[in-house]
């Protein structure tokens, strides 16, 4: 008997030391290869886990996490989380709530705005991976042609609204009179997105919806609100300064790459990605505030959360840590452009990061970023906003657009209750 | 001679027809081939204003392709969905034939609650029964393996419709003198049903080939593991957020989309008038 | 009455051993991975899911709040209904004639059947780029040509007007070789000798086509009636990817609705109830059309 019940311990500990914990991870479909050497670097650091990742197109991203976690699957333990869906998760019990696993002193050097979005009830659910942060970009050649003074390209120093207007007006050129500009004044990046909107609408001293995030009446129809659409809608059925129907970032900066845009709203990948077009002469200028406001500027972006149900919550620790290390970030952020979440990644880009357009966001992310808006029902929030803003943009009455919005947002908040 | 002269000009009129609708469907195609030929750039580049340069690259290069087939495992996509799309051709045109031949040609109780399931299975959306077929997949324990991808294709209600509609048009006393002469069922199934129904095989092969193709929500839901990727999953991937990889994108769809026209041009042969037709409907 | 009519095979053996056997194995199939899910999703259409994933019986609640309550589902059934009724009759008739002009055995024939088929073997992403990029309504290719022949720019996505019309033109690109497939499969059971015995007769191609082809097509015609309603019904790819909807709900096709329903608002009593009544549409649909077009069939 003793034989065999030593056996079996040994057997036992062999198998715990032995076998390999598997650890499955749902990742946005950035290309394999580059996603890749992060992955192969834990790997190779801790040869006891297997790491199978899955890399999901953007645009099947959240179905997909939806049936996957599905019947409170434990699959997949890791998983890849937009910033503002954290409540959702986590009031669904689909987020291991993780302040027990991480110190106060590691999460120390993460923007407080991105601890701030992961925070749930008091709780921590996930870690954050990226952030962002959103400027004027302006095309020079065009600014030198018509002989419009460039917007101040320093820190901290910015445009009114009412100016950026102005200057839209102005540079919303039709040379050949065929109706069509041949450069637009300016272009919204996402030209829908309530992440690049309600800035406009908190720089008037608006409040977007209830302080517990789950009620608009009210807060959609405020007077801030109302001016904010106001202006909006101007930009493109009033003064018709910009494009319509752009409904998709790579679009939005193919318009503005080829000069047919002078300025663009937009968000901290376009450095990187304006490279691409070679003939580009372009400067940046801090995100725009209304007269008489406060400046505003929108931030935060993926976070890395845990299955509540995993079977392998130390492997998956293990695993987040590294991912969201300070090495690990500045290495993405080398990889792809993205913003690193946490502050002290930025002390190994140095040289990167002296730039200055990176000083202009990185300043935005130190004194103007407000995160958007904490609620159990961003997914619903936004999706109805962002076809509000969708209509007005395409000329409905911005009233009455944001008042039926109201309405359909605050019945969907309404099983959070 | 005068017939043949009059052949042929009814020819050419249809081949200017043709020509004429044939360009709609050819400038999208053509334009998205030579933007995968070009050198990474931009998208609007070549369109304003329509040139030449907007159909025909100046420099030539292959890059895009290579890129996609070294650094993002392309051909191991595309392997997938050949063993994918090919297995689950086989089961159907087994499975859903012998359906559809009972359909067609016995009487039995029961018939018309199985041509009632038949006919719903392919009219409720598959995004409103994704979750339970999800949790029973993955009760039969094949999420993350072939089977997952391949064995809920085969459940097919279209492909033993359109089995039953082509089978009904097979006379009953062909079926009737065999069964006389002493075949089993099977073997009218095998040696008469199959034989004469050529058309209806190519096309639930290209039917279900281009179905399992041309998925993209099941495969990211039903696999996990990179080495299960499918082709879809490959092509969608060069859509990010907040960026389009144009180049890749284009490279990846043109070659993605070459296996089916393969297929296609291959089978189509089958579709050649009174290869099959003879001796049926006299 | 519908079944059968679709179903109309000359019944004549009644081996009830030998038909059951034939069906059991598609039947496991359908059983376990289309019946079960859809029984389970029309259960659910009689639910409500609380946020925690708690579920409790409401009877018919989702579907009056869909009659009556809900501000767009008036409007995407419209839509909808608008869609189908452009695109069924159209993209058959298209399919028909393409079939019928590439059902010989010229040269070129094989080249244009590919041809027309191609779109169907490409990504929809990409072909939502490709027109995405054509229909620009500023700087497009489409616009550049009409320009160039003084017809002037279109909004074409950007207009309530156009939006949808767009979306209907996208689908007819992508799926008419794809349904003119069947057709030509069908094309194929045709004797030649009809065609031969009209020509002794003296008919003409056109009514040869009138009188032998479509009459015997339709079989093949009522497949592909009853298969691409459905499809139609339940694709929403082209507006997900290319106008979400809109401008102004003028795109909001109730499948999208379903979807956003399920994916977004978490809302599956709402997504189902949506999809039962878009399996009801497609009945009521497919029959109307088969009524009409056995109506031409008679001769």
């Amino acid at each position: 008997m003793k034989k065999i019940a030593l056996f079996l311990l040994v057997v036992f500990f062999a198998v715990i030391g032995f076998a390999k914990t598997n650890l499955e991870v749902l990742w946005m479909g950035w290309p394999t290869d580059k996603v890749m050497t992060l992955v192969n670097e834990f790997q190779a650091a801790n040869p006891d886990i297997s790491v199978d990742v899955q890399l999901v197109p953007y645009t099947q991203l959240f179905q997909t996490i939806e049936v996957r976690l599905s019947g409170n699957s434990s699959t997949p333990d890791v998983f890849i989380v937009d910033g503002p869906l954290n409540p959702s998760y986590a009031i669904r019990g689909n987020l291991l709530a993780l302040d027990e696993y991480f110190s106060e002193e590691e999460l120390e050097p993460f923007f407080d705005s991105s601890i701030e979005t992961a925070t749930f009830d008091g709780k921590l659910y996930s870690i954050p991976y990226t952030t962002s942060s959103v400027g004027l970009y302006f095309n020079k050649e065009i600014f030198d042609e018509y002989g419009i003074p460039y917007p101040p390209e320093t820190p901290g120093e910015r445009l009114t609204w009412e100016e950026v207007a102005e200057i839209a007006k102005k540079l919303t050129i039709d040379e050949n009179g065929d109706g069509t500009p041949d450069v637009w004044g300016l272009i919204i990046e996402q030209i829908d997105r309530p992440y690049q909107l309600l800035p406009l609408v908190q720089s008037l001293g608006g409040e977007v919806i209830s302080p517990d995030g789950l009620s608009t009446a009210g807060y959609l129809t405020s007077e801030e609100f109302l001016k904010a659409a106001d202006f909006y809608w101007n930009l493109f059925n009033g003064w018709k300064v910009s494009p319509q129907g752009l409904n998709n970032s790579s679009i939005s900066r193919e318009y503005f790459g080829n000069g047919k845009a002078a300025m663009m709203l937009g968000a901290d990948w376009n450095i990187n990605r304006l490279a691409e077009f070679e003939d580009l002469e372009y400067g940046l200028s801090p995100h725009p505030y209304f007269e008489g406001g406060i400046a505003v500027t929108p931030t935060g972006s993926w976070h890395v959360g845990i299955n509540a149900n995993t079977k392998n919550v130390a492997a998956s620790v293990d695993f987040v840590k590294f991912l969201t290390s300070k090495e690990a970030l500045a290495e993405w952020n080398q990889l792809f452009g993205h913003l690193p979440a946490r502050q002290d990644s930025y002390d190994l880009l140095e040289e990167e990061f002296s730039k200055p357009e990176w000083q202009i966001l990185l300043y935005e992310m130190d004194h103007t970023a407000m995160a958007r808006p904490v609620t159990p029902g961003f997914l619903q929030y936004e999706l109805i906003l962002r076809e509000t803003f969708n209509s007005i943009h395409y000329g409905s009455d911005p009233e009455q657009s944001l008042k039926d919005a109201e309405t359909r947002i605050d019945r969907e908040l309404r099983k959070f209750k | 001679m005068k017939k043949k002269n009059k052949i042929s000009k009814k020819t050419i009129i249809i081949f200017i027809v043709l020509a004429i609708i044939g360009l709609i469907y050819f400038i999208p195609l053509e334009w998205v081939t030579a933007s995968s030929l070009r050198p990474s750039g931009s998208l609007y580049e070549y369109t304003e204003p329509l040139n030449m340069e907007t159909f025909i690259p100046v420099n030539i290069t292959f890059e895009n392709y290579v890129n996609i087939f070294t650094q993002q495992h392309f051909g191991r996509a595309l392997m997938n969905s050949l063993i994918v799309a090919c297995s689950t051709v086989l089961l159907t045109l087994l499975v859903s034939s012998m359906a559809g031949f009972a359909l067609a040609k016995f009487d039995f109780p029961g018939k018309k609650i199985v041509f009632a399931i038949v006919l719903i299975t392919f009219m409720v959306p598959f995004e409103s029964i994704v979750i339970p077929l999800y949790l029973t997949v993955s009760a039969l324990g094949f999420i993350n393996t072939y089977a997952a991808l391949i064995l809920p294709g085969v459940a097919n209600g279209l492909a033993i419709f359109l089995f039953n509609q082509f089978f009904s048009e097979i006379p009953t006393e062909i079926l009737e003198a065999a069964r006389i002469d002493g075949a089993s069922w099977f073997r009218i199934y095998r040696k008469i049903v199959i034989p004469l129904s050529v058309p209806a095989i190519i096309t639930v092969i290209v039917m279900v080939f281009m179905f399992q193709w041309n998925s993209l929500f099941w495969p990211l839901v039903a696999t996990h593991s990179t080495r299960l990727e499918v082709v879809q999953v490959a092509i969608s991937a060069n859509r990010m957020t907040e960026a389009t990889h144009w180049a890749n994108l284009f490279s990846s769809a043109v070659a993605g989309s070459i296996p089916p026209m393969v297929l296609f041009f291959f089978l189509q042969k089958y579709f050649v008038r009174g290869i099959s037709g003879t001796g049926l409907k006299s | 009455m519908f079944l059968c009519s679709i179903f109309r095979g000359e019944v004549v053996f009644r081996d009830k051993r030998a038909a059951w056997l034939f069906i059991a194995p598609a039947l496991a199939f359908l059983l376990l991975f289309k019946i079960g899910p859809i029984c389970v999703s029309f259960v659910e259409s009689f639910m409500m899911t609380s946020y925690s994933g708690a579920k409790s019986f409401v009877g018919f609640e989702n579907y009056i709040y869909l009659f009556k309550h809900d501000p767009v589902f008036w409007n995407s059934f419209k839509t909808t209904l608008i869609y189908s009724v452009v695109l069924n009759p159209l993209i058959v008739f298209i399919a028909l004639v393409l079939a019928l002009l590439l059902n010989g055995s010229q040269k070129f024939v094989k080249f244009f059947r590919t041809l027309f088929f191609l779109p169907t073997a490409i990504s929809f992403v990409v072909v939502a780029v490709i027109w995405g990029v054509v229909m620009d309504p500023y700087y497009g290719l489409a616009n550049s040509f009409l320009k160039m022949i003084g017809v002037g720019a279109q909004p074409f996505m950007n207009s309530t007007s156009q939006a949808l019309l767009c979306i209907i033109f996208i689908s007819i690109w992508r799926s008419s070789g794809y349904w003119m497939m069947y057709f030509l499969a069908g094309l194929q059971n045709i004797p030649e000798s009809l065609y031969e015995a009209a020509t002794i007769d003296g008919a003409n191609n056109f009514q040869k086509t009138m009188k032998i082809t479509i009459p015997l097509l339709s079989r093949t015609m009522s497949f592909v009636l009853v298969a691409n309603t459905a499809f139609n019904f339940l694709t929403f790819a082209p507006v997900y990817i290319l106008t979400q909807g809109g401008p102004n709900g003028s795109t909001n096709l109730l499948m999208y609705e379903s979807y956003k329903s399920a994916f977004v608002n978490l809302d599956m009593g709402r997504a189902t109830a949506i999809s039962s009544i878009l399996l009801l549409m497609i009945f009521v649909f497919t029959i109307f059309e088969l009524r009409i077009t056995k109506a031409n069939f008679e001769y």
